[in-house]
Protein backbone atom coordinates (compact mmCIF):
# COMPACT_ATOMS: atom_id res chain seq x y z
CA UNK A 1 0.00 0.00 0.00
CA UNK A 2 2.69 2.38 1.08
CA UNK A 3 4.73 1.54 -1.97
CA UNK A 4 1.88 2.40 -4.33
CA UNK A 5 1.19 5.75 -2.72
CA UNK A 6 4.88 6.60 -2.92
CA UNK A 7 4.78 5.68 -6.59
CA UNK A 8 1.72 7.87 -7.05
CA UNK A 9 3.51 10.70 -5.30
CA UNK A 10 6.58 10.39 -7.49
CA UNK A 11 4.36 10.24 -10.55
CA UNK A 12 2.94 13.56 -9.47
CA UNK A 13 6.42 15.03 -9.02
CA UNK A 14 7.44 13.91 -12.48
CA UNK A 15 4.27 15.32 -13.99
CA UNK A 16 4.87 18.62 -12.22
CA UNK A 17 8.34 18.77 -13.74
CA UNK A 18 6.90 18.04 -17.15
CA UNK A 19 4.28 20.75 -16.87
CA UNK A 20 6.82 23.37 -15.75
CA UNK A 21 8.05 23.86 -19.29
CA UNK A 22 4.50 24.10 -20.64
CA UNK A 23 3.69 26.62 -17.95
CA UNK A 24 6.76 28.63 -18.88
CA UNK A 25 5.70 28.69 -22.54
CA UNK A 26 2.19 29.82 -21.63
CA UNK A 27 3.53 32.56 -19.37
CA UNK A 28 5.94 33.79 -22.05
CA UNK A 29 3.17 33.83 -24.65
CA UNK A 30 0.88 35.70 -22.29
CA UNK A 31 3.46 38.30 -21.33
CA UNK A 32 4.69 38.95 -24.86
CA UNK A 33 1.28 39.10 -26.49
CA UNK A 34 -0.46 41.10 -23.76
CA UNK A 35 2.41 43.59 -23.84
CA UNK A 36 2.71 43.88 -27.60
CA UNK A 37 -0.65 43.28 -29.20
CA UNK A 38 -2.46 46.35 -27.70
CA UNK A 39 0.31 48.54 -29.09
CA UNK A 40 0.04 46.98 -32.55
CA UNK A 41 -3.74 47.50 -32.50
CA UNK A 42 -3.33 51.11 -31.51
CA UNK A 43 -0.56 51.92 -33.94
CA UNK A 44 -1.98 49.88 -36.81
CA UNK A 45 -0.73 46.49 -37.92
CA UNK A 46 -0.01 47.65 -41.45
CA UNK A 47 1.91 50.76 -40.35
CA UNK A 48 3.87 48.70 -37.86
CA UNK A 49 4.83 45.83 -40.16
CA UNK A 50 5.23 47.77 -43.39
CA UNK A 51 6.47 51.14 -42.12
CA UNK A 52 10.02 51.84 -43.30
CA UNK A 53 10.88 54.53 -40.77
CA UNK A 54 11.98 53.79 -37.20
CA UNK A 55 12.13 57.08 -35.28
CA UNK A 56 10.83 56.35 -31.78
CA UNK A 57 11.89 59.70 -30.28
CA UNK A 58 10.16 61.89 -32.85
CA UNK A 59 6.83 63.65 -32.41
CA UNK A 60 4.84 61.87 -33.69
CA UNK A 61 7.06 58.82 -33.35
CA UNK A 62 7.48 56.42 -36.25
CA UNK A 63 7.59 52.71 -35.42
CA UNK A 64 7.99 50.94 -38.77
CA UNK A 65 9.80 47.62 -38.41
CA UNK A 66 9.94 46.61 -42.07
CA UNK A 67 13.71 47.35 -42.18
CA UNK A 68 14.24 44.99 -39.23
CA UNK A 69 12.04 42.24 -40.69
CA UNK A 70 13.89 42.63 -43.97
CA UNK A 71 17.23 42.63 -42.15
CA UNK A 72 16.45 39.44 -40.23
CA UNK A 73 15.27 37.64 -43.36
CA UNK A 74 18.12 38.71 -45.66
CA UNK A 75 20.78 37.99 -43.07
CA UNK A 76 19.30 34.55 -42.39
CA UNK A 77 18.95 33.78 -46.09
CA UNK A 78 22.58 34.63 -46.85
CA UNK A 79 23.70 32.68 -43.77
CA UNK A 80 21.76 29.64 -44.99
CA UNK A 81 23.19 29.95 -48.51
CA UNK A 82 26.70 30.04 -47.04
CA UNK A 83 26.22 27.58 -44.20
CA UNK A 84 24.00 24.83 -45.57
CA UNK A 85 26.34 23.45 -48.27
CA UNK A 86 29.23 23.38 -45.80
CA UNK A 87 27.06 21.83 -43.10
CA UNK A 88 25.44 19.15 -45.24
CA UNK A 89 28.70 18.19 -46.95
CA UNK A 90 30.43 18.01 -43.56
CA UNK A 91 27.66 15.76 -42.28
CA UNK A 92 27.96 13.51 -45.35
CA UNK A 93 31.71 13.32 -44.87
CA UNK A 94 31.38 12.48 -41.18
CA UNK A 95 28.75 9.83 -41.82
CA UNK A 96 30.14 8.11 -44.90
CA UNK A 97 33.72 9.09 -45.77
CA UNK A 98 35.57 9.97 -42.60
CA UNK A 99 37.99 7.44 -41.14
CA UNK A 100 37.52 6.54 -37.48
CA UNK A 101 40.56 8.30 -36.03
CA UNK A 102 39.73 11.62 -37.71
CA UNK A 103 36.09 11.24 -36.66
CA UNK A 104 37.17 11.07 -33.02
CA UNK A 105 38.74 14.50 -33.40
CA UNK A 106 36.17 16.12 -35.69
CA UNK A 107 33.02 15.16 -33.82
CA UNK A 108 34.00 16.64 -30.43
CA UNK A 109 35.17 19.81 -32.22
CA UNK A 110 31.75 20.26 -33.79
CA UNK A 111 30.04 19.58 -30.48
CA UNK A 112 32.28 22.17 -28.89
CA UNK A 113 31.19 24.70 -31.53
CA UNK A 114 27.63 24.29 -30.36
CA UNK A 115 28.62 25.07 -26.80
CA UNK A 116 30.55 28.28 -27.36
CA UNK A 117 28.58 31.30 -26.03
CA UNK A 118 27.29 33.52 -28.81
CA UNK A 119 28.98 36.64 -27.46
CA UNK A 120 32.32 34.87 -27.94
CA UNK A 121 31.42 34.24 -31.59
CA UNK A 122 30.51 37.91 -31.85
CA UNK A 123 33.82 38.99 -30.45
CA UNK A 124 35.65 36.65 -32.82
CA UNK A 125 33.77 38.19 -35.75
CA UNK A 126 34.51 41.69 -34.50
CA UNK A 127 38.28 41.17 -34.40
CA UNK A 128 38.67 38.80 -37.37
CA UNK A 129 35.86 39.11 -39.92
CA UNK A 130 35.14 42.84 -39.56
CA UNK A 131 38.69 44.03 -40.39
CA UNK A 132 38.79 41.59 -43.31
CA UNK A 133 35.50 42.91 -44.69
CA UNK A 134 36.71 46.47 -44.21
CA UNK A 135 39.65 45.77 -46.49
CA UNK A 136 37.57 43.98 -49.09
CA UNK A 137 34.48 46.18 -49.28
CA UNK A 138 35.52 49.41 -47.52
CA UNK A 139 33.28 51.19 -45.04
CA UNK A 140 33.13 50.01 -41.44
CA UNK A 141 33.22 46.31 -42.25
CA UNK A 142 29.99 45.92 -40.30
CA UNK A 143 27.53 44.72 -42.89
CA UNK A 144 25.13 41.96 -43.91
CA UNK A 145 27.88 39.74 -45.30
CA UNK A 146 29.93 39.94 -42.10
CA UNK A 147 26.95 39.06 -39.95
CA UNK A 148 25.87 36.31 -42.36
CA UNK A 149 29.30 34.67 -42.36
CA UNK A 150 29.19 34.72 -38.58
CA UNK A 151 25.70 33.23 -38.52
CA UNK A 152 26.68 30.61 -41.08
CA UNK A 153 29.43 29.47 -38.70
CA UNK A 154 27.04 29.52 -35.76
CA UNK A 155 24.37 27.37 -37.42
CA UNK A 156 26.91 24.76 -38.58
CA UNK A 157 26.72 22.55 -35.45
CA UNK A 158 22.92 22.41 -35.64
CA UNK A 159 22.94 21.46 -39.32
CA UNK A 160 25.83 19.02 -39.08
CA UNK A 161 24.54 17.20 -36.00
CA UNK A 162 21.00 16.63 -37.27
CA UNK A 163 21.97 15.92 -40.87
CA UNK A 164 24.58 13.42 -39.79
CA UNK A 165 22.18 11.43 -37.66
CA UNK A 166 19.54 11.45 -40.40
CA UNK A 167 22.11 10.21 -42.95
CA UNK A 168 23.22 7.52 -40.54
CA UNK A 169 19.62 6.40 -39.96
CA UNK A 170 19.08 5.63 -43.65
CA UNK A 171 18.82 1.79 -43.80
CA UNK A 172 22.11 0.28 -44.87
CA UNK A 173 20.28 -1.83 -47.49
CA UNK A 174 19.82 1.32 -49.63
CA UNK A 175 23.56 1.77 -49.79
CA UNK A 176 24.29 -1.93 -50.24
CA UNK A 177 21.66 -2.20 -52.96
CA UNK A 178 23.13 0.61 -55.03
CA UNK A 179 26.65 -0.77 -54.56
CA UNK A 180 25.29 -4.14 -55.68
CA UNK A 181 23.93 -2.50 -58.83
CA UNK A 182 27.43 -1.32 -59.65
CA UNK A 183 27.50 2.23 -58.27
CA UNK A 184 30.71 3.54 -56.79
CA UNK A 185 30.86 4.52 -53.09
CA UNK A 186 30.50 8.25 -53.89
CA UNK A 187 27.67 7.67 -56.31
CA UNK A 188 25.79 5.51 -53.84
CA UNK A 189 26.14 8.08 -51.07
CA UNK A 190 25.32 11.16 -53.15
CA UNK A 191 22.47 9.81 -55.26
CA UNK A 192 20.86 7.21 -53.00
CA UNK A 193 21.63 7.78 -49.32
CA UNK A 194 21.46 11.60 -49.30
CA UNK A 195 18.08 11.84 -51.08
CA UNK A 196 16.74 9.21 -48.69
CA UNK A 197 17.81 11.42 -45.75
CA UNK A 198 16.28 14.49 -47.41
CA UNK A 199 13.60 15.29 -44.86
CA UNK A 200 16.01 15.00 -41.93
CA UNK A 201 18.40 17.33 -43.68
CA UNK A 202 15.61 19.80 -44.41
CA UNK A 203 14.57 19.75 -40.74
CA UNK A 204 18.14 20.50 -39.76
CA UNK A 205 18.15 23.48 -42.12
CA UNK A 206 14.88 24.75 -40.65
CA UNK A 207 16.27 24.52 -37.12
CA UNK A 208 19.38 26.33 -38.37
CA UNK A 209 17.17 29.10 -39.73
CA UNK A 210 15.47 29.32 -36.34
CA UNK A 211 18.81 29.67 -34.62
CA UNK A 212 20.00 32.31 -37.10
CA UNK A 213 16.88 34.44 -36.88
CA UNK A 214 16.93 34.41 -33.09
CA UNK A 215 20.62 35.16 -32.68
CA UNK A 216 21.25 38.47 -30.94
CA UNK A 217 24.38 39.10 -28.94
CA UNK A 218 26.81 38.10 -31.66
CA UNK A 219 24.97 39.95 -34.41
CA UNK A 220 24.68 43.18 -32.44
CA UNK A 221 28.46 43.55 -32.46
CA UNK A 222 28.98 43.20 -36.20
CA UNK A 223 25.81 44.17 -38.07
CA UNK A 224 26.07 47.96 -37.85
CA UNK A 225 22.49 48.20 -36.56
CA UNK A 226 21.20 50.89 -38.93
CA UNK A 227 17.39 50.88 -38.96
CA UNK A 228 16.89 51.18 -42.71
CA UNK A 229 16.42 48.86 -45.66
CA UNK A 230 19.92 48.31 -47.07
CA UNK A 231 20.45 48.68 -50.81
CA UNK A 232 23.33 46.23 -50.99
CA UNK A 233 24.83 43.33 -49.06
CA UNK A 234 27.78 45.49 -48.03
CA UNK A 235 25.54 47.84 -46.02
CA UNK A 236 24.81 47.50 -42.33
CA UNK A 237 21.48 46.23 -41.13
CA UNK A 238 19.40 45.88 -37.99
CA UNK A 239 17.54 42.71 -37.11
CA UNK A 240 14.41 42.22 -35.00
CA UNK A 241 16.41 40.82 -32.10
CA UNK A 242 19.06 43.53 -32.03
CA UNK A 243 16.40 46.23 -32.25
CA UNK A 244 14.97 45.03 -28.94
CA UNK A 245 18.28 44.72 -27.13
CA UNK A 246 19.71 48.01 -28.41
CA UNK A 247 16.93 50.24 -27.21
CA UNK A 248 15.31 48.46 -24.26
CA UNK A 249 17.51 50.15 -21.66
CA UNK A 250 16.36 53.67 -22.43
CA UNK A 251 12.92 53.02 -23.82
CA UNK A 252 9.81 54.35 -22.11
CA UNK A 253 6.07 54.38 -22.81
CA UNK A 254 5.13 53.77 -26.44
CA UNK A 255 8.76 53.12 -27.40
CA UNK A 256 8.96 50.28 -24.89
CA UNK A 257 5.66 48.83 -26.07
CA UNK A 258 6.90 49.02 -29.66
CA UNK A 259 9.93 46.94 -28.65
CA UNK A 260 7.71 44.34 -27.00
CA UNK A 261 5.60 44.35 -30.16
CA UNK A 262 8.80 43.70 -32.10
CA UNK A 263 9.24 40.66 -29.88
CA UNK A 264 5.72 39.56 -30.85
CA UNK A 265 6.68 39.64 -34.52
CA UNK A 266 9.86 37.70 -33.78
CA UNK A 267 7.87 35.20 -31.74
CA UNK A 268 5.44 34.66 -34.61
CA UNK A 269 8.40 34.06 -36.93
CA UNK A 270 9.80 31.43 -34.57
CA UNK A 271 6.37 29.78 -34.25
CA UNK A 272 6.09 29.63 -38.03
CA UNK A 273 9.53 28.07 -38.35
CA UNK A 274 8.68 25.48 -35.71
CA UNK A 275 5.36 24.72 -37.40
CA UNK A 276 7.15 24.10 -40.69
CA UNK A 277 9.64 21.91 -38.84
CA UNK A 278 6.83 19.81 -37.35
CA UNK A 279 5.10 19.45 -40.72
CA UNK A 280 8.30 18.30 -42.41
CA UNK A 281 8.95 15.87 -39.57
CA UNK A 282 5.44 14.44 -39.65
CA UNK A 283 5.67 13.89 -43.38
CA UNK A 284 8.81 11.82 -42.76
CA UNK A 285 7.04 9.61 -40.29
CA UNK A 286 4.16 8.85 -42.63
CA UNK B 1 38.67 13.59 -62.79
CA UNK B 2 37.28 13.76 -59.25
CA UNK B 3 40.75 14.25 -57.90
CA UNK B 4 41.28 17.21 -60.20
CA UNK B 5 38.04 18.80 -59.09
CA UNK B 6 38.84 18.37 -55.42
CA UNK B 7 42.35 19.71 -55.99
CA UNK B 8 41.01 22.83 -57.71
CA UNK B 9 38.55 23.32 -54.86
CA UNK B 10 41.30 23.13 -52.26
CA UNK B 11 43.45 25.51 -54.33
CA UNK B 12 40.58 27.98 -54.57
CA UNK B 13 40.08 27.95 -50.81
CA UNK B 14 43.79 28.50 -50.21
CA UNK B 15 43.81 31.36 -52.72
CA UNK B 16 40.80 32.96 -51.07
CA UNK B 17 42.67 32.91 -47.76
CA UNK B 18 45.80 34.32 -49.37
CA UNK B 19 43.86 37.18 -50.97
CA UNK B 20 42.23 37.94 -47.64
CA UNK B 21 45.58 38.08 -45.87
CA UNK B 22 47.34 40.31 -48.40
CA UNK B 23 44.33 42.60 -48.28
CA UNK B 24 44.96 43.13 -44.57
CA UNK B 25 48.60 44.00 -45.21
CA UNK B 26 47.75 46.63 -47.80
CA UNK B 27 45.23 48.28 -45.52
CA UNK B 28 47.68 48.69 -42.64
CA UNK B 29 50.24 50.95 -44.30
CA UNK B 30 47.85 53.08 -46.34
CA UNK B 31 47.93 56.24 -44.19
CA UNK B 32 44.91 58.49 -43.87
CA UNK B 33 43.05 58.92 -47.15
CA UNK B 34 40.67 61.89 -47.02
CA UNK B 35 38.70 60.80 -50.08
CA UNK B 36 37.27 57.97 -48.00
CA UNK B 37 33.69 57.89 -46.80
CA UNK B 38 33.00 59.10 -43.28
CA UNK B 39 31.67 56.26 -41.16
CA UNK B 40 29.19 57.90 -38.85
CA UNK B 41 28.74 56.23 -35.44
CA UNK B 42 25.72 57.13 -33.36
CA UNK B 43 24.07 56.01 -30.13
CA UNK B 44 20.72 54.27 -30.08
CA UNK B 45 17.44 56.14 -30.10
CA UNK B 46 16.39 57.12 -26.58
CA UNK B 47 19.96 57.46 -25.26
CA UNK B 48 20.47 60.62 -23.17
CA UNK B 49 23.80 61.29 -24.87
CA UNK B 50 22.23 61.10 -28.31
CA UNK B 51 19.28 63.27 -27.27
CA UNK B 52 21.59 65.98 -25.92
CA UNK B 53 24.01 65.77 -28.85
CA UNK B 54 21.42 66.12 -31.62
CA UNK B 55 19.73 68.96 -29.78
CA UNK B 56 22.88 71.01 -29.18
CA UNK B 57 24.42 70.43 -32.60
CA UNK B 58 21.07 71.00 -34.29
CA UNK B 59 20.52 67.65 -35.96
CA UNK B 60 16.79 68.19 -35.47
CA UNK B 61 13.94 69.67 -37.45
CA UNK B 62 11.62 72.44 -36.23
CA UNK B 63 9.68 69.96 -34.07
CA UNK B 64 12.85 68.71 -32.33
CA UNK B 65 12.72 65.47 -34.28
CA UNK B 66 15.98 63.55 -34.49
CA UNK B 67 17.34 63.67 -38.06
CA UNK B 68 20.52 61.59 -37.61
CA UNK B 69 21.29 59.86 -40.91
CA UNK B 70 19.94 56.32 -41.10
CA UNK B 71 23.29 55.23 -42.51
CA UNK B 72 24.90 55.80 -39.11
CA UNK B 73 26.18 52.70 -37.35
CA UNK B 74 24.37 52.37 -34.03
CA UNK B 75 26.20 51.33 -30.86
CA UNK B 76 24.34 51.04 -27.59
CA UNK B 77 27.06 52.04 -25.15
CA UNK B 78 29.82 54.60 -24.69
CA UNK B 79 32.35 51.78 -24.83
CA UNK B 80 30.87 50.43 -28.05
CA UNK B 81 31.30 53.82 -29.73
CA UNK B 82 34.89 54.12 -28.49
CA UNK B 83 35.88 50.62 -29.60
CA UNK B 84 34.39 51.15 -33.04
CA UNK B 85 36.09 54.51 -33.54
CA UNK B 86 39.41 53.18 -32.20
CA UNK B 87 39.25 50.32 -34.71
CA UNK B 88 38.16 52.25 -37.77
CA UNK B 89 40.27 55.07 -39.23
CA UNK B 90 37.41 56.75 -41.04
CA UNK B 91 34.75 56.84 -38.37
CA UNK B 92 33.44 59.63 -36.16
CA UNK B 93 31.45 59.32 -32.94
CA UNK B 94 30.50 61.12 -29.75
CA UNK B 95 30.85 60.18 -26.08
CA UNK B 96 30.64 61.68 -22.62
CA UNK B 97 33.74 63.78 -21.89
CA UNK B 98 34.11 61.99 -18.54
CA UNK B 99 34.66 58.67 -20.39
CA UNK B 100 37.25 59.94 -22.87
CA UNK B 101 40.60 58.15 -22.91
CA UNK B 102 43.62 58.02 -25.20
CA UNK B 103 42.44 55.20 -27.49
CA UNK B 104 40.66 57.85 -29.57
CA UNK B 105 41.18 61.50 -30.48
CA UNK B 106 38.76 64.21 -29.35
CA UNK B 107 38.28 66.91 -31.98
CA UNK B 108 38.27 70.62 -31.31
CA UNK B 109 34.88 72.15 -31.96
CA UNK B 110 35.00 75.68 -33.46
CA UNK B 111 38.70 75.72 -32.49
CA UNK B 112 37.99 75.01 -28.82
CA UNK B 113 39.53 71.94 -27.22
CA UNK B 114 37.22 69.53 -25.38
CA UNK B 115 38.37 69.97 -21.79
CA UNK B 116 36.56 70.39 -18.48
CA UNK B 117 37.84 74.00 -18.21
CA UNK B 118 36.46 74.97 -21.60
CA UNK B 119 33.12 73.38 -20.81
CA UNK B 120 32.95 75.30 -17.53
CA UNK B 121 33.81 78.62 -19.18
CA UNK B 122 31.14 77.96 -21.77
CA UNK B 123 33.56 78.14 -24.72
CA UNK B 124 33.11 74.45 -25.60
CA UNK B 125 29.60 74.37 -26.90
CA UNK B 126 28.59 70.70 -26.75
CA UNK B 127 27.72 70.23 -23.08
CA UNK B 128 24.69 68.95 -21.28
CA UNK B 129 23.42 69.01 -17.72
CA UNK B 130 23.14 66.00 -15.47
CA UNK B 131 19.81 66.38 -13.69
CA UNK B 132 18.19 64.83 -10.70
CA UNK B 133 14.43 65.07 -10.45
CA UNK B 134 11.96 64.32 -7.67
CA UNK B 135 8.38 64.94 -6.64
CA UNK B 136 7.60 67.92 -4.40
CA UNK B 137 6.71 65.75 -1.41
CA UNK B 138 10.25 64.45 -0.99
CA UNK B 139 11.12 62.70 2.30
CA UNK B 140 13.37 64.53 4.82
CA UNK B 141 16.14 62.03 4.22
CA UNK B 142 16.04 62.27 0.44
CA UNK B 143 15.95 66.06 0.72
CA UNK B 144 19.06 65.89 2.87
CA UNK B 145 20.79 63.73 0.25
CA UNK B 146 19.93 66.28 -2.44
CA UNK B 147 21.39 69.00 -0.22
CA UNK B 148 24.54 66.92 0.14
CA UNK B 149 24.86 66.50 -3.64
CA UNK B 150 24.58 70.26 -4.12
CA UNK B 151 26.96 71.06 -1.22
CA UNK B 152 30.64 71.88 -1.50
CA UNK B 153 31.59 68.27 -0.64
CA UNK B 154 29.16 66.80 -3.13
CA UNK B 155 30.28 69.06 -5.95
CA UNK B 156 33.92 68.25 -5.17
CA UNK B 157 33.11 64.56 -5.80
CA UNK B 158 31.50 65.54 -9.11
CA UNK B 159 34.73 67.28 -10.18
CA UNK B 160 36.91 64.36 -9.07
CA UNK B 161 34.99 62.17 -11.52
CA UNK B 162 35.81 64.29 -14.54
CA UNK B 163 32.61 66.30 -14.70
CA UNK B 164 32.06 69.97 -14.11
CA UNK B 165 30.46 71.18 -10.89
CA UNK B 166 27.12 72.86 -11.43
CA UNK B 167 27.42 75.37 -8.59
CA UNK B 168 29.58 76.50 -5.68
CA UNK B 169 27.70 74.84 -2.85
CA UNK B 170 27.78 75.48 0.86
CA UNK B 171 29.35 73.23 3.46
CA UNK B 172 27.23 70.17 4.35
CA UNK B 173 26.67 69.02 7.93
CA UNK B 174 25.39 65.49 8.56
CA UNK B 175 21.79 65.42 9.70
CA UNK B 176 21.74 62.11 11.55
CA UNK B 177 18.63 60.88 9.67
CA UNK B 178 18.30 57.18 8.89
CA UNK B 179 16.45 55.15 6.24
CA UNK B 180 16.59 54.10 2.61
CA UNK B 181 16.70 56.16 -0.57
CA UNK B 182 16.05 54.72 -4.05
CA UNK B 183 17.75 56.49 -6.96
CA UNK B 184 17.08 55.41 -10.57
CA UNK B 185 17.94 56.62 -14.04
CA UNK B 186 20.68 57.48 -16.52
CA UNK B 187 23.56 55.07 -17.03
CA UNK B 188 25.83 58.08 -17.63
CA UNK B 189 25.03 59.65 -14.25
CA UNK B 190 25.17 56.36 -12.33
CA UNK B 191 28.98 56.20 -11.81
CA UNK B 192 29.17 59.64 -10.18
CA UNK B 193 25.94 58.97 -8.24
CA UNK B 194 27.52 55.83 -6.80
CA UNK B 195 30.45 57.88 -5.51
CA UNK B 196 28.08 60.46 -4.05
CA UNK B 197 26.01 57.77 -2.34
CA UNK B 198 29.13 56.14 -0.91
CA UNK B 199 30.31 59.43 0.58
CA UNK B 200 26.85 60.21 1.97
CA UNK B 201 26.54 56.79 3.58
CA UNK B 202 29.98 57.36 5.10
CA UNK B 203 28.80 60.59 6.73
CA UNK B 204 25.42 59.30 7.89
CA UNK B 205 25.24 55.95 9.66
CA UNK B 206 22.08 53.95 9.08
CA UNK B 207 21.38 55.30 5.61
CA UNK B 208 21.34 52.97 2.62
CA UNK B 209 21.04 54.23 -0.93
CA UNK B 210 19.92 51.90 -3.69
CA UNK B 211 20.94 52.94 -7.22
CA UNK B 212 19.26 51.49 -10.30
CA UNK B 213 20.95 52.15 -13.61
CA UNK B 214 18.02 52.05 -16.01
CA UNK B 215 18.34 54.97 -18.44
CA UNK B 216 17.21 58.59 -18.32
CA UNK B 217 13.64 58.10 -19.48
CA UNK B 218 13.07 55.12 -17.21
CA UNK B 219 14.48 57.12 -14.29
CA UNK B 220 12.08 60.00 -14.88
CA UNK B 221 9.18 57.56 -15.13
CA UNK B 222 10.25 55.91 -11.87
CA UNK B 223 10.36 59.28 -10.11
CA UNK B 224 6.92 60.22 -11.46
CA UNK B 225 5.40 56.89 -10.48
CA UNK B 226 7.06 57.01 -7.08
CA UNK B 227 8.98 53.74 -7.46
CA UNK B 228 12.15 55.79 -6.98
CA UNK B 229 12.69 58.78 -4.68
CA UNK B 230 15.08 60.50 -7.04
CA UNK B 231 15.42 60.11 -10.83
CA UNK B 232 18.64 60.81 -12.77
CA UNK B 233 18.70 62.18 -16.31
CA UNK B 234 21.65 62.90 -18.58
CA UNK B 235 19.54 65.32 -20.61
CA UNK B 236 17.21 68.25 -20.09
CA UNK B 237 13.82 67.29 -18.73
CA UNK B 238 10.98 67.13 -21.20
CA UNK B 239 8.08 69.52 -20.66
CA UNK B 240 5.79 66.69 -19.62
CA UNK B 241 8.32 65.73 -16.95
CA UNK B 242 8.84 69.30 -15.73
CA UNK B 243 5.13 69.61 -15.02
CA UNK B 244 5.24 66.84 -12.40
CA UNK B 245 8.81 66.91 -11.12
CA UNK B 246 11.14 69.37 -9.47
CA UNK B 247 14.71 69.14 -10.70
CA UNK B 248 18.25 70.26 -9.93
CA UNK B 249 21.32 70.35 -12.15
CA UNK B 250 24.03 68.42 -10.28
CA UNK B 251 26.82 68.51 -12.85
CA UNK B 252 27.71 69.54 -16.38
CA UNK B 253 29.17 67.01 -18.81
CA UNK B 254 30.80 67.83 -22.11
CA UNK B 255 30.21 65.59 -25.12
CA UNK B 256 33.44 64.91 -26.98
CA UNK B 257 33.37 64.38 -30.74
CA UNK B 258 35.86 61.59 -31.32
CA UNK B 259 37.74 60.23 -34.35
CA UNK B 260 40.43 57.61 -34.89
CA UNK B 261 43.97 58.57 -33.91
CA UNK B 262 45.10 58.13 -37.54
CA UNK B 263 42.69 60.86 -38.60
CA UNK B 264 44.55 64.04 -39.68
CA UNK B 265 41.64 66.33 -38.99
CA UNK B 266 41.88 68.27 -35.71
CA UNK B 267 39.10 70.77 -35.78
CA UNK B 268 35.48 70.81 -36.98
CA UNK B 269 32.87 73.54 -36.94
CA UNK B 270 29.40 72.91 -35.53
CA UNK B 271 28.07 73.15 -39.10
CA UNK B 272 30.47 70.43 -40.27
CA UNK B 273 29.44 68.10 -37.46
CA UNK B 274 25.80 68.84 -38.17
CA UNK B 275 26.21 68.12 -41.89
CA UNK B 276 28.10 64.88 -41.18
CA UNK B 277 25.37 63.61 -38.87
CA UNK B 278 22.66 64.71 -41.29
CA UNK B 279 24.39 62.69 -43.99
CA UNK B 280 25.01 65.77 -46.20
CA UNK B 281 28.79 65.48 -46.00
CA UNK B 282 29.94 61.95 -46.70
CA UNK B 283 33.70 62.10 -47.33
CA UNK B 284 36.51 63.47 -45.20
CA UNK B 285 37.94 65.83 -47.87
CA UNK B 286 34.73 67.88 -47.73
CA UNK B 287 35.52 69.03 -44.18
CA UNK B 288 39.28 69.45 -44.49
Amino acid sequence: MKKISFEGFMKGVFMLCATTSILAIILICYFIFSGGVPFIMEYGLKEFLLGTSWRPSNTPPAFGILPMIFGSLVMTLVAVVLGVPIGVLTATYLAKFCDKRLYKILKPCINLMAGIPSIVYGFFALVVIVPLMKDVFGGTGMNIITASILLAIMILPTIIGLSESSIKSVPNSYYEGSIGLGASHERAVMTVVLPAAKSGIISSIILGVGRAIGETMAVILVAGNQPRIPNSLTKGVRTLTTNIVLEMAYAADAHREALIATAVVLFVFILLINAIFLIVKRRTLN
Amino acid sequence: MKRIISLTLVLMIIMAFAVGCTGTDNGADGGFDTSQTINVISREDGSGTRGAFVEIVGIVDENDNDLTTVDAVVQNSTNGVMTTVAGDEYSIGYISLGSLNDTVKALKVEGVEATAENVKSGEYKIARPFNIAFQSGLSELAKDFVNFILSAQGQAIVEENGFIAALDGEEYTPSGLTGTIVVAGSTSVTPVMEKLAEAYEGLNDGVSIEIQSTGSSAGMTAAMEGSADIGMASRDLKDSEKEVLEYEVIAIDGIAVIVNKENTIEDLTMDDIRSIYLGEITTWDEVE
